[in-house]
């Protein structure tokens, strides 16, 4: 498979005509769609239309010396929006963007350092390896660490960085492991023995770091028995369910509140608490846009007694990013260097607007970045960011 | 292969079809071939078979050389067969001592490997030439025309289309779904290019339809069956009740002030829902015919039988009837025009266009009625809220151009949009914007057109619009932010409107298959009806006798539905006038001596054409009805119905062609 790294960091026009994704640029009808619907369109010297319009008539070199496309979060707005259909987000903007990373004089440090981190220490802020489960011993209701209890499993959680070491994040495997508990699942974390996914070092383009982080978790796959893999985070989701796979992971990774919903039979009667919030949900890019699962989560918040939900401007597939996909995460100093408005303030005034007490997510980037974006705007009092699952263990409490 | 009876003399002609065929198929190779094939006695190739010259070639030959079977081999038989069957007949041979091979369509323009297609031309002439041999000579049956039409679809193609034929003498049944003629041109204030006013060009045909000897017209009604082939079409229809007697009812309205609900309450169709109407109700002043309709699902009496039935008393003449039934009505047809129209695209099939969401997001044919002076209200451009708009937007390809929705060009959709732009300045003195991803005005007058709204002001943005969404910081308006990209100058723009309108594209009725079915014709994928040649028979189907006018074939304008219209009418003409048409005599017949009469073919005929002769006791079939279907004569325990074209050595002799495979290389090096 290292041949298909290599050709990613050789990319040429023929590279991308040689695809059928990359084929489907010809068709494009330069109709602006995908700039407009780009929420850093406006910031780029180059938006998704003229890069197709500069490929297509063979200025490749001069589309890989802008620095637009590091503007891209990998939202898949564009995408879905596009009257051709053509891949951008996969596949066309993914290539120019690895290829501008590449010849960037310099990367904006915050990008470079959780890039190191995540070499160095398997999780972009750099915490110790060792200190990865460190939740488990926090948690209300048992965790099995496989590497302490190796027997076969019938879920692996795969729990990623941000839920392992941010506390609010250990705040949601909290909630996931008091649920799994309640529903009666077998299931098993990897422990101090996982490092990332690696997504961000696919999309915020790094590929030998990739691989390097596909090829250490495939190994600690393959020594564990197991059915199914879950996880909260739908980058990693997307990770094992488009990029593992090219490395033969012979699993479809679940998201979490999918999981979940499979068992709402079982759910439904342990849901005792009402609890009386009027909750607005927000779709997270690569599990509403990518993956299509809009309703899901709208549902399993519907199981919750008392729970009214209420819709943002922007919702569904016209949901806006919260800013942190494919590196934005790390990019916020240099997107201010750029006097680029954050995208996690615009979306929580959209959240405020609607009068919601909660704001539900589902994706672990998203409560610290809304959390700091209502701090900004004074409104942290007003409305609590929260995961579905905290809102369905919180239900559970008698 | 079996032996034929007497001296078979045969000749063979391909056809290069220019480079069509000889482009791939070694045209040389073949003829060679063939000619040493038993009974050959010519074997030709020409440039053109079909032209002039290449017919009085075959003809020629068939005088001189004294020959009795003719193949050729070229291009579909649906294109020429008629033609070369004529080239026999003119030169004294039956016509049905002629076989054809199609040897473009289903070889040179499917293969690339040109070995194997010369290969392939050889099996297949091999297999004509073999199977001709056996041929018979059969005479055609003429059967008359009946001289009705049946248009189906009362929109301006419909319209059109029955005028012409009942002008010109024909009878004409046109038989509309609604409760009254028109379609969707009868909701337009005024139409582009010439900004004609839409009722005053539409009314006065309307009245002729309704008024015209030769024309039935049967509103809120609809084709239930239909039955038998060109010329002979037995066709059932529906009348849905309206509960109103149609003779005695004189359109004085009187029933609606007289409902018991003071004020109209449920969804105006016409109107978009834009406005309420009451259970009884006529769609608009205009209507045709001017009858009232009781709406069941609405009507109090429906539901409750309890209603005071304040419309029944009102009325002097009589004319309600609650109990009025379904009428069925059997007719007898000639030919049939299709001109069911089309359906505007769902806006909210482009959920980032808050179609249903936002209020003031509006579709066009919405806001066609809302400057219609017989709208809603009446031509007042207010929205929702009663407020006036000062700035609008208009965007185009709405449900159009996209994979995610529809990929074709509805191709009036720009042209409205400027014919909105106009109108909607004219009502409102609105700032306008046209967002666009290409303007498109092909056709006459319609570039200048475009050019007097350019004068006017309105304001082009090229760039699709990627987001309609309420401006939070705008406490008082609310304007809605129209964000795209002008892509001319490369700028992500936002736009403050107060009214948007989504100019949405054309497609098919979403019963369009069903229709299809019923007329045995052929949709595309997407549902529009498939013309028998889109440039030289645009009209027709690929049934005979059924044709086709208006946007069911595809999106137009007003301009080409009715010059469709007029074709669709001059091409039923045409049939109906030559009085009679020739059945293909591919029909089944039963060889009386070996029939056992176990009447086991009877119930399997599924056009009804065999009968049981009780004298006889044999079977015998209809040669009118028969389709040539082959049913009966697979059936047959005892091998006693024939078909005509199909007889068993004609097909076996066929195969023996097509098995008798002979590897040309092997034959020209031993030669
Ligand atoms: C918003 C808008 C504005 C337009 N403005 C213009 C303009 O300004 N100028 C212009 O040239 N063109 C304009 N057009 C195009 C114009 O509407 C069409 O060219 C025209 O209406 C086509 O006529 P039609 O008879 O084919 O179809 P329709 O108008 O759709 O009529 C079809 C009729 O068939 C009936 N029907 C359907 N199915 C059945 C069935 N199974 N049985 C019985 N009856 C059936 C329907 O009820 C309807 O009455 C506009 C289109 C739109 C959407
Ligand atoms: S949205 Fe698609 S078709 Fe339109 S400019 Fe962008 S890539 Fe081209
Ligand atoms: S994926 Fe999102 S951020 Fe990236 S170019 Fe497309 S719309 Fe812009």
């Amino acid at each position: 498979m290292a041949t298909d790294i290599e050709g990613i960091k050789s990319v040429t026009l023929e590279t991308i005509y040689d695809t059928p994704e990359g084929k489907l640029i010809q068709s494009c009808i330069q109709c602006g769609t995908c700039a407009g619907a780009c929420p850093h369109g406006e910031y780029m010297d180059y938006p998704p239309r003229r890069i197709i319009k500069m490929l297509q008539h063979g200025l490749i070199e001069k589309v890989f010396e802008t620095d637009s496309m590091l503007k891209c979060v990998n939202c898949y707005a564009c995408m879905v929006k596009c009257p051709r259909e053509i891949h951008l987000t996969e596949v066309i903007l993914q290539l120019v963007k690895e290829q501008t990373i590449i010849r960037l004089p310099a990367v904006p440090p915050e990008l470079q350092k959780a890039l190191e981190n995540n070499y160095r220490y398997g999780n972009p802020m750099g915490e110790s390896g060792r200190k990865r489960a460190n939740w488990v011993t926090t948690s209300s209701v048992p965790v099995r660490i496989l590497s302490q209890n190796p027997e076969p499993v019938d879920v692996l959680w795969f729990v990623e960085s941000y839920p392992s070491y941010h506390p609010r994040g250990q705040d949601t495997c909290r909630a996931l492991a008091k649920i799994l508990n309640a529903l009666e699942i077998d299931f098993a974390i990897l422990g101090n023995e996982e490092k990332s996914a690696g997504e961000c070092g696919m999309l915020s383009y790094e590929s030998g770091l990739a691989e390097a982080l596909v090829d250490y978790n495939m190994s600690v796959f393959a020594k564990y028995k197991f059915n199914k893999m879950i996880t909260t985070d739908p980058h990693a989701l997307d990770a094992f369910n488009y990029r593992y796979k090219l490395y033969d992971f012979g699993y479809e990774a679940q998201h979490a509140i999918l999981f979940i919903m499979q068992y709402h039979d079982r759910l439904k009667p342990l849901l005792k608490k009402t609890l009386g919030y009027s909750v607005t949900y927000h779709d997270s890019c690569c599990l509403g846009r990518h993956n299509k699962f809009y309703d899901e989560p709208r549902q399993l918040l519907q199981l919750i007694p008392g729970i009214k939900l209420v819709e943002m401007v922007h919702n569904r597939l016209n949901s806006i990013c919260c800013g942190g996909g494919g590196g934005g995460m790390w990019l916020d100093t240099y997107f201010k260097s750029q006097n680029m408005e954050r995208l996690s303030d615009i979306r929580v005034k959209e959240a405020i607007e609607t009068g919601a007490d909660i704001l539900a997510v589902a994706c672990p980037y998203e409560i610290p970045r809304f959390e700091d974006a209502l701090k900004v705007a004074g409104y942290d009092k007003k409305i609590a960011v929260k995961d579905i699952v905290e809102l369905v263990s919180e239900s559970m409490e008698d | 292969m079996s032996k034929t009876t007497g001296n078979t003399r045969t000749g063979f002609y391909i056809c290069h079809c220019g480079t069509n065929i000889a482009g791939t198929v070694d045209v040389e190779k073949v003829v060679d071939y063939v000619s040493k094939l038993p009974n050959v006695v010519v074997a030709k190739h020409y440039k053109y078979m079909c032209s002039d010259p290449g017919q009085e070639m075959i003809q020629k030959d068939i005088r001189d050389q004294n020959l009795n079977r003719l193949v050729v081999a070229a291009c579909s038989p649906f294109l020429h067969e008629r033609t070369f069957r004529n080239v026999a007949s003119q030169a004294g041979l039956n016509q049905f001592f002629f076989q054809m091979v199609n040897t473009r369509e289903q070889n040179a323009w499917v293969h690339l490997d040109a070995l194997a297609s010369t290969e392939k031309a050889i099996d297949l002439a091999r297999s004509a030439i073999f199977r001709v041999a056996f041929h018979k000579p059969l005479e055609q049956k003429k059967v008359p025309i009946h001289p009705g039409v049946l248009v189906v679809g009362g929109g301006i193609a419909g319209i059109h289309a029955s005028l012409t034929l009942a002008n010109a003498g024909k009878k004409v049944f046109l038989v509309e779904r609604e409760p009254t003629i028109g379609g969707h041109m009868a909701m337009f204030d005024k139409t582009f290019p010439t900004l004609d006013c839409a009722a005053c060009i539409l009314t006065p045909k309307m009245s002729s339809v309704k008024n015209h000897p030769n024309i039935t017209m049967w509103t809120y009604s609809e084709i239930e069956s239909v039955d038998g082939y060109v010329g002979n079409f037995k066709v059932n229809v529906k009348k849905k009740p309206r509960y109103i007697i149609e003779d005695l009812c004189v359109g004085c309205l009187d029933c609606i002030d007289a409902c018991v609900y003071k004020e109209p309450r449920f969804f105006d169709e016409f109107n978009q829902g834009l406005s309420k109407r009451k259970p009884v109700y006529i769609p608009f002043p205009q209507a045709t015919p001017q009858l009232v309709v009781i709406d069941p699902e609405t009507c109090i009496d429906f539901k409750s039988n309890k209603c005071k039935k304040t419309c029944v008393d009102v009325c002097e003449r009589k004319a309600i009837d609650l109990n009025q039934q379904p009428e069925h009505k059997e007719i007898e047809v000639g030919t049939i025009i299709v001109a069911t129209g089309f359906k505007p695209f769902d806006a909210s099939g482009v959920p980032y266009y808050g179609y249903g969401v936002y209020p003031n997001v509006y579709t066009a044919l919405e806001v066609e009625r809302l400057i219609n002076a017989s709208g809603p209200t009446s031509g007042e451009v207010v929205m929702r809220d009663g407020s006036r708009p000062e700035k609008i937007a208009i965007i185009h390809c709405v449900g159009s151009r996209d994979k995610n929705t529809n990929l074709w060009c509805s191709r009036v959709c720009c042209l409205y949009s400027l014919k909105l732009a106009h109108l909607l300045k004219e009502h409102t003195h609105a700032d306008i914007y046209n967002f666009y991803i290409d303007i498109r005005t092909p056709g006459k007058m319609m570039e200048e057109f475009y050019y007097r709204m350019a004068e006017e002001g309105t304001k082009f943005i090229r760039g699709r619009v990627a987001d309609i969404y309420p401006d939070l910081t705008d406490e008082v308006h609310r304007r809605l932010i129209v964000k795209a990209e002008d892509t001319l100058i490369s700028e992500i723009i936002k736009v403050p409107v107060d009214m948007v309108v989504l100019s949405t594209g054309l497609e098919p009725r979403a019963d369009a298959n069903d229709v299809r079915r019923m007329f045995n014709i052929t949709c595309s994928t997407e549902g529009f009806f498939i013309e028998r040649h889109p440039k030289l028979a645009p009209v027709n189907t690929f049934t005979d006798g059924i044709f086709l006018a208006g946007c069911c074939q595809g999106p137009k304008d007003i301009p080409d539905t009715v010059a469709q219209a007029g074709a669709a009418a001059a091409e039923a003409l045409a049939l109906i006038d030559s009085g009679f048409i020739e059945l293909e005599p591919n029909t089944a017949f039963v060889v009386e001596v070996d029939c056992s009469g176990c009447k086991s073919c009877v119930p399997l005929c599924p056009y009804s054409a065999i009968s049981y002769q009780e004298d006889k006791k044999k079977a015998y079939i209809n040669e009118a009805l028969c389709k040539g279907c082959g049913t009966c004569v697979a059936s047959c325990p005892s091998g006693s119905i024939k078909q005509n074209l199909f007889e068993d050595e004609e097909i076996y002799s066929e195969i023996d062609g097509i098995l008798n495979y002979t590897n040309i290389y092997e034959v020209s090096e031993c030669c």
